[in-house]
């Protein structure tokens, strides 16, 4: 790992660089680690939340070794809908079940042949390196949220560099400035008039560009990490136990809204998983807690557009085939979810430039028959996102 | 001569003192009726430093506050149906115990949002109406009860349990009577329920009150066929209609199903030169009257005479025996003729609730044989059935004592009953009173008890608003408020076990049987549909004569009393949307008047916003109106309401009262009144009419059929000429894949409003109030032109919809300093409200007039104190469109978030845009389909084929704006 991004309150700016470096090494780490399709490693995501390959028991056993353990016949039928199996009396998967506390496999809309694909995934070991799968019976002492932060500082902090003290420049600046322009005009120490001149302009100067910066910065959250009401780590869920971000943000490919998921579906893994290696009991307790009250858990969202902006998930994530990490940042080695993005209408812009549409891949764009020709005909390279209106005021505000 | 348009009497005038309008414009604004600082501007230069100080510490203080918190508070448990972000659509029924509509309700994270029209239902085929489609804010209104009462004071419904069944029971023992008041009840289910409850309370009479009657119609085809119904119409068939007194196209009966099936007859579309014709004869200048080919102003008391005058010409002209009758003073053989020639495909309806009328109609209808083609008694319409004569004994026996219950459903007498202080003091003798009203009105007010109904998109039920044709009613959203349906509430006090969803599903496994009940009830609930299969239809069997009679012509000043388009009956006082529709007619918001023939003003002094008495009873003011017949008035009803809630109470006045009487029938119209001149006094109306007025130029343009007939182009020249003329030095834009377009067929076009309602539904557009109308600020994105031609005393109207235009040369573009408003990749003229500085160079360089400017913040500013303000009503407001701010430029945008969305869902679903599946607010609920929406570079759409047409021509062509949206020729079936 390259970086590890962490809670660093109030110390939030980044090099962009290095974070892309830390991009550009994830996507490189991904792209190397695994030997099947991606359609199978996608049908897998939804396994994995209870699932591990040799990581040992999480809600469900681990399935190293299932194609030596049970038939292909039966895993297929169990996988489809254990619960219809359980109910036809099969004494394996009555075993099976009652072995891991009754909790019911879900059913899943999976032909055999996904299914086999599976198996030959798990066979190969899967993507998921054994070191990296966090067993909840680990041997670490579970530390407490307070702890946590107070060491993480000591962690490595690249990606993000201390603010510029802004203000202090500023007004250094703008008494030295005022000094000079008072020597200028009344005290008349100084005989060389041009060192007067030089540190007015070069502080006019610093100085103006200081209130572009900050100005600009206005309503922007670029870093907003803020204390949530359940200390709940991305690193732990989505970088260590290899969830994915579908599992949970489960409308990002269908909706405008990524959507926060409901406690239902932490209960889904936690209905079991009752300890976590960082907070121990506590932080999951409220989240049973909230489950068992019946009172939603009022997360503080992090990233805020402006209400005159329209954003829709379900372009971006699902037409436009973006990744996750390139607008929220390396999530899986964020505990405490950050906005790494600035989200400005410049940094929006500067994307739909260069971003290729699924030009071919989808249908919708055959009506489009100039740029099909002039894509033929090799005038254009590609279809950006701005070829294709993409810069239009009215496809975001309205 | 080109033929000239005008818009009010004023330019009529000048028009014809022969002075060009183009040199002496009319004054397009008056600073008279202005503040002086409106006029002056109140701040001094002192101001100007304060407000500098001022604005700079805000913006430092502002800047250096924290961001706020925001919060993102997830379901528990995520609801499967609902994805937030994602719209959901319900099938449901709109029925209001006077107006039918199938719909479907658009949710936005469960709260419903926007009216769309249902093109499932054979009946309504998915057109709405303007009131169908500002139903929806009467779900979010504050004046809605919250909770159950008693005695005037806030109680819980286990008190109003044990109290009306202790009530009920009381009389039910000792045998009392107990009235049981509703409006039409339209539903099977609900009918079966009321039939169960009258079963356990046996002394409970029901009676059925409509607001208007339509009793006669009922009673003459008893007396015709021995059978009490009002008979379907089907205007579709009809190739002539001729109408008395019965505004079918705007208030009458079912106006959205009428509307649908008149325009299909009048597409003049792809070669087709069949077209129905329209005839009209009417005592006020109603929507429909304003649509036909031909229309004659009659008093309310000479409408018996024209009427039997056409049936001795038809009954002549087949050999049947006549009346001796007056002399007609209008003349109608023509209308005889075009009868005669279409026997079996023409339709003759009046709209008058008087026994005689309906008689005679029903006989010109069955001499011409237009029962069983354009009439149907086997299928019959169940809308209206009140009974008057019922209502009437009523109130009797209430004052008389002996009725000592009264139950009250969707009515509200004490307000709209023509007799409303005897029914108010006949209340008073009731010992036990209780209303199911959903506000506190003027009935509920006086009741002991009230228990709130759900709002309809709070309910289950179903309708059926002609035989056979059924349709659902289903919630939308949950009881917003502590209310129960009406229904339950019988359930409750009839001990009957369950609530009403499982009652009307029990009562659908009778309809579409056991078999399979599941999975055909779901799709009665998926379709909010279903038909039952259709007997062949019969001819005119066994038809009584009747004897008809004359009467004789009145002297006096007679009355018409009328259905506003927006307001009704008045059950949508309270709702700001209809309060500032412009009425097609008058283009008048805010009140109600006095619509004064143009000679009688003339002759006895009266102008415009002069204030009348009417029999010394109340005072309106004066709206001078061409085509008001002479000898007659015409009021509105619906207005004058005083426990409605914050925007309707005190809007104009009630004249519920003058409704004529005759022969036990009470009718709009007829009543002699007096009307004498308030000395000194005016009152100021809201109107719309010289906004944005187009100076005379070649904008409106008409032919007739045979003139088309003969050429295409005609009435169209000046498009050729134009297309000519336009050449220009800049290469023309090139669009590729899409472009967005839009045609409105000025034909089919009746001018009903629906349109502009559902824009403002659909795109949050601010209410502003009659002050601001006044001022020429109001915000409506699209508005209706009514243009007025030929005579003053009965003139031809025309009616344009009119929204931003889309020109690919747009004025406004070129002129925004910031380039707020810039053109699109689709051919959509966008407006970035957050650029715009307000400048409003835009506005002045629009040719069409279709850009508004936000004088204000008009939400959450308690100055307009609507919808926008109250965190209840501002729930109807769309999440996809933003509310603009103060000091922004605004306008039509083509309703990009439905074009936006419809795109996505295409992207997803990997495959091309269908034509049709893209619709804009307007045009998917547009009861005529006049207006089309699709993409310009989609060869096989309907906008694309409709611009082949040689009907086709853009606004102000001279000026080469090259707009996006076209308008296609208004033919009229007239000879020439």
């Amino acid at each position: 790992m390259i970086i590890s991004a962490s809670a660093v309150k109030n110390h939030l700016k980044c090099k962009r660089f290095l974070l892309l470096s830390g991009l550009f090494t994830f996507l490189l780490f991904t792209q190397l680690s695994f030997g099947q399709t991606a359609e199978t490693e996608a049908n897998f995501a939804v396994c994995k939340a209870c699932h591990t390959i040799g990581g040992g028991k999480l809600v469900g056993p681990d399935l190293q070794g299932v194609t030596e353990r049970r038939s292909e016949a039966w895993i297929i039928k169990f996988v489809q809908n254990s619960q219809a199996l359980i109910e036809a009396g099969d004494q394996e998967a009555i075993q099976v079940f009652e072995e891991n506390s009754k909790i019911p496999m879900p059913p899943n809309n999976l032909t055999d042949d996904q299914i086999k694909d599976i198996l030959l995934y798990i066979e190969s070991g899967g993507k998921v390196a054994a070191s990296e799968v966090v067993v909840v019976e680990t041997d670490e002492t579970v530390a407490s949220q307070e702890t946590v932060q107070a060491e993480t500082p000591s962690k490595s902090v690249s990606g993000r560099k201390d603010i510029r003290n802004m203000q202090i420049t500023f007004f250094v600046l703008l008494v030295l400035m005022l000094i000079s322009l008072f020597d200028l005009f009344v005290t008349k120490r100084l005989k060389a008039k041009w060192i007067h001149y030089i540190i007015i302009l070069t502080a006019l100067y610093i100085g103006g560009e200081v209130i572009f910066v900050e100005a600009t910065s206005l309503g922007r959250q670029q870093y907003y990490q803020p204390d949530q009401p359940v200390w709940f780590s991305h690193k732990v869920h989505a970088g260590q136990n290899q969830i994915d971000c579908m599992y949970c943000h489960f409308t990002a490919d269908k909706s405008m809204h990524a959507g926060i998921p409901p406690v239902a579906v932490c209960m889904n893994c936690h209905n079991q998983v009752k300890s976590g290696k960082n907070t121990g009991e506590s932080e999951i307790a409220k989240v049973t807690e909230a489950y068992n009250n019946r009172k939603p858990i009022e997360w503080i969202k992090v990233h805020n557009l402006p209400d005159h902006v329209y954003f829709n998930h379900a372009q971006h994530v699902e037409v436009g085939k973006v990744d996750c990490e390139e607008c929220h940042g390396v999530v899986e080695e964020m505990d405490e979810i950050a906005q790494v993005e600035d989200l400005s209408m410049g940094w929006c812009i500067d994307c739909h430039r260069t971003k290729e549409v699924q030009f071919v891949n989808n249908k919708f764009y055959e009506q489009y028959s100039k740029m099909h020709e002039k894509l033929i005909s090799g005038e254009m390279k590609k279809v950006t996102v701005a070829d294709m209106g993409g810069e239009d005021c009215q496809r975001c505000h309205y | 001569m080109e033929k000239k348009y005008w818009q009010s009497i004023e330019e009529y005038k000048e028009q014809n003192k022969g002075t060009d309008m183009n040199k002496e414009p009319f004054p397009e604004f008056s600073i008279e009726g202005l503040d002086e600082s409106e006029i002056k501007g109140k701040s001094s230069r002192r101001d100007f430093l304060k407000m500098l100080g001022f604005s700079v510490s805000a913006v430092a203080l502002v800047s250096s506050c924290q961001t706020p918190v925001r919060k993102a508070i997830p379901f528990l448990t995520q609801p499967e149906e609902l994805v937030p972000g994602i719209p959901n659509f319900y099938a449901s029924t709109f029925f209001d115990g006077n107006d039918y509509c199938s719909i479907l309700v658009k949710t936005r994270e469960n709260r419903p949002i926007k009216i769309e029209g249902n093109d499932m239902s054979p009946v309504s085929r998915g057109g709405t109406s303007a009131r169908v489609q500002a139903s929806v804010l009467n779900l979010y209104d504050d004046a809605r009860l919250k909770n159950p009462y008693k005695d005037g004071a806030e109680t819980d419904w286990a008190t109003i349990d044990k109290d009306v069944k202790a009530n009920l029971a009381a009389l039910s023992q000792s045998g009392r009577k107990v009235v049981l008041l509703t409006s039409t009840i339209i539903s099977p289910s609900t009918k079966k329920l009321i039939d169960e409850f009258i079963a356990t309370y046996p002394n409970i009479e029901w009676i059925t009150y409509d607001t208007l009657s339509f009793e006669a119609i009922r009673k003459a085809h008893e007396l015709n066929f021995g059978q009490a119904v009002i008979p379907e119409y089907n205007f579709e068939k009809a190739k002539v209609v001729v109408g008395f007194s019965a505004d079918y196209l705007g208030t009458w009966l079912d106006p959205v199903a009428f509307s649908k099936q008149f325009s299909k007859n009048r597409k003049i579309l792809k070669g087709n030169t069949e077209m129905s014709r329209l005839y009209q004869y009417e005592s006020r200048l109603s929507l429909t009257g304003s649509n036909a080919d031909y229309r004659y102003g009659v008093k309310p008391s000479d409408e018996v005479t024209v009427l039997l005058n056409l049936y001795n010409e038809v009954a002549k002209a087949t050999g049947m025996s006549t009346y001796s009758v007056n002399s007609s003073p209008v003349d109608v053989s023509k209308t005889a003729l075009d009868l005669l020639e279409n026997k079996g495909h023409s339709l003759v309806v009046s709209g008058t609730n008087n026994l005689n009328i309906q008689l005679i109609v029903n006989a010109i209808n069955n001499i011409l044989g237009n029962y069983g083609s354009t009439l149907c008694i086997d299928k019959p319409m169940n809308l209206k059935q009140g009974s008057e004569s019922a209502m009437a004994r009523i109130v009797n026996e209430m004052n008389e004592g002996k009725v000592d219950g009264l139950l009250l459903y969707n009515v509200n007498p004490v307000y709209d009953y023509h007799k409303a202080n005897a029914f108010a003091e006949g209340m008073k003798k009731v010992d036990f009173t209780l209303s199911f009203a959903d506000t506190k009105d003027e009935t509920a007010e006086l009741c002991q008890y009230i228990a709130p109904d759900n709002n309809y998109l709070e309910s289950w039920n179903d309708a059926e608003p002609v035989k056979g044709e059924f349709s659902i009613v289903q919630p939308a959203i949950r009881p917003i408020f502590n209310t129960r349906q009406f229904q339950d509430c019988l359930m409750k006090w009839a001990d009957i076990s369950g609530d009403f969803s499982d009652y009307l599903e029990n009562n659908w496994k009778v309809i579409l049987g056991e078999d399979g009940f599941v999975s055909s009830w779901n799709k009665v609930k998926y379709d909010g549909v279903y038909s039952l299969p259709q007997d062949e239809m019969q001819g005119n069997s066994g038809f009584r004569e009747q004897k008809l009679s004359d009467s004789e012509s009145g002297n006096g000043l007679e009355l018409v009393l009328y259905e506003k388009i927006a307001m009704g009956t008045g059950k949508y006082a309270n709702n700001p949307w209809l309060l500032e529709m412009p009425d097609p007619i008058t283009t008048a918001t805010w009140d109600n008047y006095v619509c004064v023939p143009v000679k009688y003003a003339e002759q006895n002094g009266l102008v415009h916003e002069n204030v009348v008495t009417i029999n010394g009873a109340f005072e309106l003011p004066v709206l001078v109106q061409p085509g008001q017949p002479e000898g007659t008035i015409s009021i509105a009803l619906g207005y004058g309401r005083t426990a409605v809630g914050k925007a309707g109470n005190g809007v104009g006045k009630n004249a519920f009262q003058l409704m004529h009487i005759s022969d036990g029938y009470a009718d709009v119209a007829g009543t002699e009144v007096t009307m004498e001149k308030v000395e000194g006094k005016t009152y100021e109306l809201a109107l719309t009419q010289m906004h944005h007025t187009m100076e005379g130029r070649p904008i409106a343009r008409e032919t007739t059929l045979q003139e088309y007939i003969k050429n295409p182009y005609a009435g169209n020249e000046e498009h050729l000429k134009d297309e000519k003329n336009n050449v220009t030095l800049y290469s023309k834009v090139d669009y590729d894949g899409i472009q967005w377009g839009m045609t409105i067929d000025l034909t089919s076009c009746t001018g009903c409003g629906n349109c502009i309602i559902a824009c403002q539904a659909e795109n949050n557009v601010p209410v502003i109030g009659k002050d601001q109308v006044r001022r020429r600020r109001i915000m409506h994105w699209m508005r209706i032109d009514r243009y007025f031609s030929d005579d003053i005393d009965n003139p031809v109207v025309f009616h344009m919809p009119v929204m931003c235009q889309h020109c690919d040369n747009a004025p406004c573009e070129n002129v925004c300093p910031v380039a707020a408003t810039n053109h699109s990749d689709e051919g959509l003229n966008q407006m970035a409200y957050n650029r715009c500085i307000g400048t409003r160079y835009c506005i002045n360089n629009c040719p069409y007039k279709v850009r508004r400017f936000n004088w204000y913040e008009f939400a959450n500013n308690n100055n307009f104190d609507y919808n926008m303000n109250s965190e209840l009503g501002k729930l109807v407001l769309n999440p996809d469109v933003i509310v603009r701010q103060r000091g922004v430029v605004e306008k039509c945008s083509l309703c990009v978030q439905r074009l936006q969305a419809k795109k996505l869902e295409a992207k997803r679903e990997n495959r091309p845009l269908r034509d049709g599946e893209v619709q804009t607010a307007c045009s998917q609920s547009c009861p005529t389909d006049a207006i089309q929406f699709g993409n310009l570079k989609d060869e096989k759409s309907v906008v694309v084929s409709n611009n082949k047409e040689e009907r086709m021509y853009h606004l102000l062509e001279r000026l080469h704006t090259l707009p996006s949206t076209s308008y296609l020729t208004k033919i009229v079936n007239k000879e020439a």
